[in-house]
């Protein structure tokens, strides 16, 4: 734990952690000084002027909150009447020249100027002069719509392309108020992180050609959840809504702060897997070729696998810890070999230093922790022998191929337990629909061998099956979380001290032998 | 009244040529400087109690002395000719007439503060100026003055010369550091201060044209001599630029502490015939300006300026007579502090655009007083809330001009138009 000092706010006694500025250090403890162009991820600038607060008998006796570091016995003034004035004016300021267009904005609902209005302002405005005019809807790329009437300068996106991607697309132009971001001409957004210059703006001024117009923001449900787009396993928001009448609807993901794994930030990428959620999403069962209801599927499987000589079962790098063991303990008990082989998945090169990982799937570590093989010559000797294959989410026509997988439905009975329409589901003799990952809880490991878990963020109108639930039905022990939980407390060396149900928000890191999360 | 300390070498044809220069005693300290200890050097600057001539008026010994001891970085010298504040017209004198002055006073300086690497920041629009300057620059390399071993001493002198782009902002000092290193011209946030963490993250001085071009005098001569001008805090001399309705605009070197009317009057030529003083701007367009009466009490020095509620500023005096309508001053007056406001800070990007469209619209005759009460009060609003005082070099003076002359505010909104010309 950070050294913690003392300094009075208000003329009341805080303590803070040390080292921090000002907004950070008070702001932890509850007290919110505004600031508009402070973040943590991108530091002070100190151009909104809005965290001006007093220090008594301090040099100078004003100062920005985000720039000064908080230091022991510090008397900071913030509820003065200096200071209030001080904040209503610099709103006034700010929206002397802005557009005041909420009502078809997008940021309405979740925009720093509205909020701090509210908060900070309140007055009625006083301009009774022309306006400055700018540009609107300009396109930056990357899906980043921008409207210069209703920036308000704070240069976060423009910091953001410097500090974080590094990649200086943009870049405020002119001075005074002719000032503007803008891109160089013909040299759009071109990075892959460059839709967390929406999530950074305060107001409205970028915003996601993909989101603006579909929904306000105060009818958004905003639940926590892991992005599965890659092994970075992100933390999210998943954004939805059910409007009457229709089913939940995921709108966006947004990254969720968590230091251990995303800071900030997500790729571009991953926020917009939300469509994956939404679109091409399996719900009736077919037997043998025909659509057949949930029980008789379950049925036929189950005959299938009776009549088997030689089973393999391929298990997705993105199915749950839970879902993982529950498909090895049935297999198991079926004598069918397990194979996790899903080199598909990983796509070499496309990984970079920051958050992008090759692998694209987010539980492979999950697979190596459960001793599941995952190699290509252990699939290749169980299913040259095998004359049943069950894939459990596993699209192996990402690794195999089309060809091969079409081959293979050839020589054996091939059926598929999955949440997505692909290829291989597609082929299959036999389909089982089940829940995707924003519609049940589960527990991943991320590259980092970072444990976290995640839960049901969408409720659909007709809930789909989980995994565990379907291989439950199919003849597995495994019949919950909770069941799965103590398995692989016993099962897992790695685990054996992990208590599932309190795993922390942050994750809990799988780094050293002796990890353990259990109270003492 | 006048004195030519610093105007020594104006009249002489060709004095920013080495050779007639030094004809004339350029460079002729060197021989002194380098038998002195570098903190010698300093202890005589300050006690001359040479003052920053830019317009803020700190003690330039004392800014030198802020600089960090045992350092392992290197110190850069930034000379600010940036010169772009309305009606000063000093250091580009300076820099056309004697600019081997000033790179004799860079040598002085970089002696005192041990320091390799010299810009010189010279306003974009002095394109002139920097060819003559450049020559100059040149020539002291060709004569051993600057370079490798400068002076023949084992010490590197290299000054560059590094041209603005048109910016006012780009004269306040860290905006000024923030344009050499090739960025836009925004002030930064102090602390830290230049001494400590200027140009490139080094201790850096900055120091106006006419600071460093008063040194080869202090040195040669004592500091003595040059307290023997001016007032006990004021010393030595300043270049005034006299310009607006009087008889005799023009540069004059003058010591400090003359009264304001008497220079006018004597050195100036006065009012034109039959016109009456309706105010003056003491030194630059940033000043708050002088009524009539005050300018009857004021004498050019730094207390006198600040008793009356004023700055010193650059020496840049504007003589307002009665013909000058003070509402479109205002108005050409925020038009040139909103155009040039970098645009950083929410409260002057923003509030001087208001603010000269409000005078803009009372000029329209469409004006109430409430519009009055509003500039104002935007004055206030948007003084030191800001990085750097940009803002408050409009606010200051607008804020004198609106209490000074409100009559001439609401004759406008009583009646349109006002029935006096522009300036």
């Amino acid at each position: 734990m950070a050294e913690k000092i003392k300094l009075f706010v208000n003329g009341q006694e805080v303590e803070v952690e040390s080292g921090k500025n000002l907004v950070d250090a008070i702001g932890a403890v509850g007290i919110e000084i505004p600031h508009l162009c402070y973040h943590p991820a991108l530091g002070a600038d100190g151009n909104c002027r809005m965290c001006l607060v007093g220090i008594e008998d301090g040099r100078p006796p004003l100062v920005p909150a985000c720039k000064t570091r908080a230091v022991e016995g510090m008397k900071v003034q913030l509820d003065t009447d200096k200071i209030r004035k001080i904040q209503r004016d610099v709103m006034e300021f700010e929206l002397v020249n802005h557009p005041v267009d909420c009502p078809v904005c997008d940021q309405a609902g979740e925009c720093k100027l509205q909020d701090y209005y509210m908060q900070y302002d309140g007055q009625k405005s006083r301009m009774s002069v022309p306006q400055v005019r700018k540009a609107k809807h300009l396109d930056f790329g990357c899906g980043v719509i921008h409207d210069q009437e209703r920036c308000i300068l704070c240069a976060r996106c423009v910091r953001f392309t410097r500090m974080i991607t590094k990649t200086g697309e943009l870049g405020i132009v002119n001075r005074t108020d002719y000032a503007r971001v803008t891109i160089f001409p013909g040299r759009p957004l071109a990075n892959r992180y460059a839709l967390n210059v929406v999530d950074l703006c305060p107001v409205g001024a970028m915003t996601s050609q993909d989101f603006r117009f579909k929904q306000r923001a105060w009818f958004l449900t905003k639940s926590k959840s892991i992005c599965h787009g890659c092994a970075k396993g992100c933390n999210i928001f998943i954004d939805h809504n059910r409007e009457k009448y229709k089913d939940d609807i995921i709108y966006r993901f947004r990254p969720r702060l968590n230091e251990q794994i995303n800071g900030y930030f997500m790729c571009d990428e991953g926020r917009m897997s939300y469509k994956l959620e939404n679109e091409q999403r399996l719900t009736k069962p077919v037997l043998n070729g025909k659509v057949a209801d949930f029980g008789t599927t379950v049925e036929g499987i189950r005959r299938a696998l009776s009549q088997a000589q030689k089973m393999l079962f391929v298990v997705s790098p993105n199915c749950s810890l839970e879902e993982m063991r529950a498909i090895q303990q049935f297999a198991a008990s079926q004598n069918a070999t397990l194979s996790g082989y899903s080199d598909g998945y990983i796509k070499q090169g496309d990984g970079d230093d920051y958050l992008i990982q090759d692998d694209k799937s987010a539980n492979r570590a999950g697979l190596e922790l459960l001793g599941i093989d995952s190699s290509k010559t252990g699939f290749e000797t169980a299913v040259a022998e095998a004359d049943l294959l069950i894939s459990f989410q596993n699209d192996l026509t990402r690794t195999l191929g089309a060809e091969a997988c079409n081959q293979l439905k050839e020589r054996m009975v091939l059926i598929s337990i999955g949440s997505h329409e692909d290829s291989l589901t597609q082929m299959a003799a036999i389909m089982l629909p089940v829940a995707s990952y924003s519609e049940k809880d589960g527990t991943i490991v991320n590259a980092d061998r970072i444990l976290q878990r995640y839960a049901v963020a969408v409720e659909k109108n007709a809930p789909p099956v989980t995994l565990i639930q379907a291989v439950a039905q199919l003849g597995g022990e495994i019949t919950s979380l909770e069941s799965a939980w103590d398995d692989l407390n016993t099962v897992v060396a790695g685990l054996n001290k992990v208590d599932f149900a309190q795993i922390p928000e942050q994750g809990l890191a799988l780094t050293d032998s002796e990890v353990s999360n259990v109270a003492a | 009244m006048e004195v030519k300390i610093l105007s020594a070498k104006f009249d002489i044809e060709g004095a920013h040529n080495i050779e007639v220069a030094k004809e004339h005693g350029a460079y002729a300290t060197l021989d002194k400087l380098f038998t002195m200890d570098p903190a010698e050097v300093t202890t005589i600057v300050k006690d001359s109690g040479l003052r920053g001539r830019g317009g803020a008026g700190f003690p330039a010994g004392l800014k030198w002395s802020f600089l960090p001891k045992d350092l392992d970085k290197p110190v850069y010298l930034c000379v600010n000719s940036d010169e772009s504040e309305p009606a000063t017209f000093k250091d580009r004198y300076i820099l056309v007439r004697d600019p081997h002055m000033l790179i004799e006073g860079i040598i002085i300086c970089c002696y005192a503060i041990n320091c390799q690497d010299t810009y010189i920041y010279i306003r974009g629009e002095y394109t002139s100026q920097v060819k003559i300057l450049q020559a100059a620059i040149d020539e002291a390399y060709a004569a051993g003055y600057l370079g490798e071993k400068a002076c023949g001493q084992d010490f590197r002198i290299d000054v560059t010369v590094h041209r603005g782009a048109g910016a006012y902002v780009c004269g306040e000092e860290t905006a000024l550091l923030e344009s050499i290193e090739g960025k836009k011209g925004q002030p930064r946030s102090k602390p830290p201060f230049p001494a400590v963490e200027g140009l490139y993250g080094c201790p850096t001085i900055i120091n106006n044209v006419q600071t460093i071009a008063s040194l080869p005098f202090i040195l040669a001569q004592g500091a003595d001599a040059y307290k023997a001008h001016g007032t006990e805090k004021s010393s030595g001399t300043h270049l005034f630029g006299i310009s607006g309705l009087v008889q005799k605009p023009g540069m004059y070197e003058l010591p400090l502490g003359l009264p304001l009317l008497e220079v006018l009057d004597k050195v100036a030529g006065g009012l034109r015939e039959g016109r009456t003083l309706k105010g003056v701007i003491p030194g630059g367009s940033s000043t708050p300006v002088l009524t009539p009466e005050e300018a009857q009490t004021v004498t050019l020095d730094y207390e006198s300026m600040a008793e009356h509620n004023t700055m010193f500023g650059s020496g840049g005096i504007v003589v307002l007579d009665d013909t000058v309508d003070i509402v479109k001053l205002v108005e050409n007056l925020i038009y040139f502090y909103h155009h040039e406001s970098c645009g950083q800070c929410t409260p002057c990007r923003e509030g001087l655009g208001w603010m000269l469209k409000i005078v803009k619209k009372i000029i329209r005759g469409e004006g109430s007083t409430k519009d009055i009460d509003l500039l104002l009060e935007l004055c206030d609003n948007i003084e030191m809330k800001t990085v750097c005082v940009l803002s408050a070099a409009c606010t200051m003076p607008v804020r004198s001009y609106l209490n000074k002359f409100r009559h001439e505010f609401e004759a406008y909104v009583a009646g349109g138009a006002s029935s006096q010309s522009a300036m």
